[in-house]
């Protein structure tokens, strides 16, 4: 792209900005409000957002068909240590999904849902660790042997321990690889610093090729430079769907819903299904003092107090 | 790729945040072709062989290169390293008890101060500098050192001290240390085998880590210096008072510092430009439009050394995945040679598929059966020739701070080589020039403006001396290409003669010194005339880019657009075109003549973006749900036009409402599209003091 051209293109994204701050400024602002809607009830309008007629389903299904003869190119890329991301409108959940289970063969693959409001990385971390585990006790010649008598469970490990075993030089990098499959990098339960960092240590690692979708338009600001040229090394795919945001769109309030009580009991519902019935279990109901029934853990003083201090 | 067959398994963890799957493929293969693809299948293996050896090389070749930049200030760094610990050996050991006990020994303040390394890197870009600290540590370890590399995540405020206590441990002991206790490594130093030995501590980018942490880091270190004599290094990014505006004074106090500086940013990118891309490196070459592209993203964009390399790899990446004949033929450009060290000849032939190469098919203008054999060493040689001008040019372009990357990617630009040869032309007697040039008259091609034109009329004022030493790097550049050697030598003969006539017989009478040196000066400024000529004339006959050799799609990347794409994202301009010009990716026939005016067959994000557009900043929620709503009960236009047209009365449609559309399910579509739209972050929610508008967030492409 010629200097020029540049410039022309930054010009004109600064002129449409202040032509559209103007544009609201100088017309008349409408005061029209969201009550004189005549809304529908609002279990009425949820069941009728699970339902919606699907359009264009047919051009959606060979748009996402069309992807699989670059599947070989994303695979040597892979190879060659860079880290796919995959951005465009439209859930690409499906796309990666097919990806990794007809081209990744090679890799064991490890599937995190980042549009979830809250991840564990730990968790991550650990499945990682003992896939990358199992590969290795199955390789002949692997330095593993002397690992395993000093090997800690890794439940038990800290994080940089789990990170330096994913970095170890156990064997030939290629032999044994771990993929991170991330859904949705950019979610609310993966954007802060910290998380970022992390999972950016954790792609660096030898034995971890990663792979992830963006939605938002904002997501490369997450990172500084070390993360995109040397940590997760990102090779940008645009890969438009236009497949309905299904799942990625459960967590974010409707519109034109009143209040958010029942958004809020969806998504305690979807949370609670999603702990393993031990976990559900903890969890009593009982009636509060102003009438609604409320979930509760049932703890002693002493175990409560412990928590606090905690 | 490796195919292989595997039992597929699911695993579910707590939480379903993370799946196990591990997929069967099984290959197979038409077995009427069996034998065409075992010989493709063959030629392709060979073709990944030859890729790998080049991604090798150029790896190899850069780490080389930074590996030889930094030796000189390694090797003083481990001088210093060693000097300093013998200091801290000759001032005796305290015995076990005391080292080991738990209060540190304290003596007097000078007992407490710490050998301190402050490293300036020259360079903002700490990313650049990643590789460096690596390196200088593990030459560290080879001299005999405990080392521990710690970086700026190491002192964060959140950890505190004790995250890089623990990240110390880890590295010096090689075990798991859960405890962040001095002590232990107090304990493990006395050890006889490991007190012989400097411990390092290197912080590798001093500038980023939380001050207070670093500071306490330091006390804590200058508490125990007597037991653990550390010797610590410290990246700094910035300047040499980094330490006392980042550090408490009393941190500062204990800090006994030396300076070292890392070779500058802009040497160590000419290096590695100089070797992976001008000089014959691994068989694989950037475009003019390529090397636009990279030189574009280093000077008003990025600006890391490191981005550039990534995009030199993502290059060659690509090249092998778009160009079937590349890396088809092994060793192309590189130096190989034989077990008595002579160069080998190249003797593969371009295969006859590169017949259809355009570049070929225009340019090409001998038998194309020798084309093919010979078109690998022919390249080879006007590659060589290019290189050898473009380092000379380099080399006469030091003085005034011309960087290989502007000389490079001037020297790739076809346009430029053919005006320099249509310049050339043009001063030529008719008789002399070739057709092509006939109607040309008269216009000045004399590119005044180009860095190269700008070097060449550089070397006409050098003084004496420059000039002398600028011969004497074109005679070593120029070794091996007898097209040019010779000339060099003539002209640097030439030099030394009038040197020899500067040195005055003490017979000579000053009126005869004075016109000698007039002539002398006469006399100099020809030579530089010479050496200007000279180098004007090797980059005319001899600095062929590569676009303009037959064949050269082979081994040289073009396709800027794909690595822009797979380099910049740029997904918040793309999301919106991908909104706004949704037809293009989808096809569909109902969409087809809309040309981007809404109607209810559109994606329903992509109507609702594209009525956004027509509001300012603030979007009122109200009227976007009605111009929506309105939009999804027209009817379509061709029922509309049935309507008009049909003369049978049965089939006139006089609804003026689509079937099966309901409030609920429009204002459900609505509620989708923007919750799709609130994902893709073009729109900020209504907040308690708008509670009615949406805010756009993205303005125009």
């Amino acid at each position: 792209m010629e200097d020029h051209d540049i410039d022309e293109e930054e010009f004109e994204f600064s002129r449409n900005y202040f032509l559209a701050k103007e544009s609201g400024k100088s017309g008349k602002k409408s005061a029209r409000k969201i009550s004189e809607i005549d809304l529908v009830d609002e279990q009425d309008l949820r069941a009728e957002v699970s339902n919606i007629e699907p359009k264009h389903e047919k051009e959606i299904a060979s748009l996402i068909n069309s992807y699989k003869s670059l599947y070989n190119e994303w695979v040597f890329e892979l190879r060659y240590g860079f880290g796919l991301l995959m951005y465009g409108f439209g859930s690409k959940k499906t796309l990666l999904e097919d990806f990794a289970s007809t081209a990744l063969t090679e890799y064991n693959v490890i599937v995190v849902n980042g549009y979830l409001q809250s991840i564990n990385l730990k968790q991550v971390a650990m499945a990682m660790a003992e896939v990358l585990w199992d590969q290795l006790k199955m390789q002949p010649r692997s330095t593993s042997g002397g690992l395993l008598k000093d090997q800690q469970p890794f439940n038990s490990r800290s994080m940089a321990d789990l990170i330096a075993f994913l970095d170890g030089p156990h064997a030939a990098e290629d032999e044994c690889l771990v993929c991170l499959l991330v859904h949705n990098i950019d979610g609310p339960g993966l954007r802060d610093s910290e998380t970022q960092h992390l999972l950016a240590r954790i792609a660096a690692c030898s034995h971890v090729r990663i792979v992830a979708s963006i939605d938002h338009v904002n997501a490369p600001l997450l990172w500084d430079k070390k993360m995109v040229h040397v940590e997760f090394n990102w090779c940008w795919h645009h890969v438009p769907t236009f497949a309905p945001y299904m799942i990625e769109g459960v967590f974010h309030p409707l519109i034109l819903a009143h209040g958010g009580t029942s958004q809020s009991v969806k998504t305690a519902s979807i949370v609670l299904q999603s702990l393993t019935p031990n976990a559900q279990s903890v969890f009593k109901m009982r009636r509060h003092s102003d009438g609604q029934d409320c979930l509760y853990i049932p703890l002693s003083k002493d175990a409560l107090e412990k928590l606090l201090l905690d | 790729m490796r195919g292989s067959t595997r039992q597929q398994r699911i695993k579910k963890s707590v939480g379903r945040t993370c799946r196990n799957v591990k997929v069967n493929l099984s290959s197979s293969l038409a077995a009427s072709h069996e034998a065409e693809v075992v010989g493709d299948q063959l030629d392709e293996n060979l073709r990944m062989k030859n890729f790998h050896n080049a991604w090798v090389k150029i790896e190899s070749t850069i780490k080389d290169v930074l590996h030889n930049i930094n030796a000189d200030v390694f090797n003083e760094i481990d001088g210093w390293v060693h000097r300093s610990f013998g200091a801290i050996c000759s001032s005796g050991k305290p015995d076990t008890n005391k080292a080991t006990c738990s209060y540190p020994i304290v003596t007097d303040v000078t007992a407490k101060q710490i050998f301190t390394a402050l490293v300036v890197m020259n360079n903002m870009e700490f990313v650049d500098d990643l590789q460096t600290f690596a390196d200088l540590g593990i030459h560290l370890q080879s001299h005999g050192c405990h080392v521990a590399n710690l970086s700026s995540v190491d002192f964060s405020a959140k950890n505190g001290i004790g995250g890089c206590l623990k990240s110390l441990s880890r590295q010096i002991l090689k075990g798991s240390i859960d405890a962040a206790d001095i002590s232990i490594l107090a304990s493990w130093y006395m050890e006889q085998e490991n007190s012989k030995r400097p411990v390092v501590v290197i912080v590798e980018d001093m500038d980023r880590c939380s001050g207070p942490v670093l500071s306490d880091f330091i006390l804590m270190l200058s508490e125990w210096v007597i037991k653990i004599p550390v010797l610590l290094i410290l990246g700094v990014a910035t300047t040499l008072d980094a330490p006392k505006s980042i550090l408490s004074s009393k941190a500062v106090q204990h800090l006994s510092p030396f300076k070292f500086f890392l070779g500058s940013p802009a040497d160590r990118l000419d290096a590695i430009i100089e070797a992976v891309l001008v000089k014959p490196c691994s068989g694989f070459l950037l475009g003019h439009k390529v090397a636009a592209f990279i030189r574009n993203c280093f000077l008003r964009q990025d600006g890391t050394l490191t981005s550039l390399v990534r995009a030199v790899k993502m290059a060659i990446v690509q090249h092998f995945l778009m160009e079937p004949l590349s890396f088809i033929v092994k060793g192309l450009l590189d130096e190989e040679v034989t077990q008595s060290g002579e160069p080998t000849s190249l003797s593969e032939a371009w295969p006859k598929q590169a017949l259809d190469l355009p570049s070929c098919m225009r340019i090409l203008s001998e038998p194309k059966t020798e084309a093919l054999l010979g078109g690998a060493s022919k390249m080879k040689e006007l590659l060589n020739l290019w290189s050898c001008v473009v380092l000379c040019l380099y080399d006469a372009g030091k003085n005034q701070k011309t960087t290989l990357l502007d000389l490079y990617y001037e020297a790739l630009d076809p346009k430029l080589y053919n005006l320099r040869h249509t310049e050339y032309l043009e001063s030529q007697p008719d008789s002399q020039r070739p057709s092509s040039t006939h109607g040309l008259h008269g216009q000045s091609f004399r590119n005044k403006g180009s860095l190269i034109g700008h070097t060449v009329r550089q070397v006409r004022d050098l003084p004496p001396a420059a000039l002398f030493q600028l011969l004497e790097k074109w005679v070593k550049q120029t070794d091996g290409v007898k097209e040019m050697h010779e000339k060099v030598k003539e002209l640097q003969l030439q030099e030394k003669f009038e040197d020899d006539n500067l040195k005055e017989p003490a017979n000579r009478s000053r009126r005869q010194t004075i016109r000698n040196n007039g002539n002398l000066d006469k006399r100099t400024k020809e030579l530089n005339q010479k050496a200007a000529a000279l180098i004007s004339c090797m980059a005319r006959d001899h600095m062929q880019p590569i676009e303009c050799i037959p064949f050269h799609e082979i081994v040289c990347f073009k396709n800027v657009d794909k690595l822009q794409a797979a380099l910049l994202g740029d997904p918040r301009r793309r999301i919106q075109l991908d909104l706004l010009e949704c037809h293009s990716f989808l096809k569909c026939s109902c969409c087809s003549k809309s040309c981007n005016v809404p109607i209810s067959s559109m994606h329903d994000t992509t109507l609702m973006y594209t009525l956004a557009q027509e509001h300012g900043d603030l979007i009122n929620l109200h009227d976007w749900y009605q111009s929506f709503r309105s939009i999804i009960f027209q009817r379509p236009v061709k029922e509309r036009h049935r309507s008009k047209v049909s003369p049978s009365p049965k089939k006139r449609k006089t609804t003026t409402e689509p079937q099966n559309i309901t409030e609920a399910s429009v204002q459900a579509r609505f509620c989708r599209a923007v919750t799709e739209l609130q994902i893709t972050g073009l729109l900020r929610m209504p907040s308690k003091r708008r509670p009615d508008y949406v805010q756009r967030v993205a303005f125009g492409l």
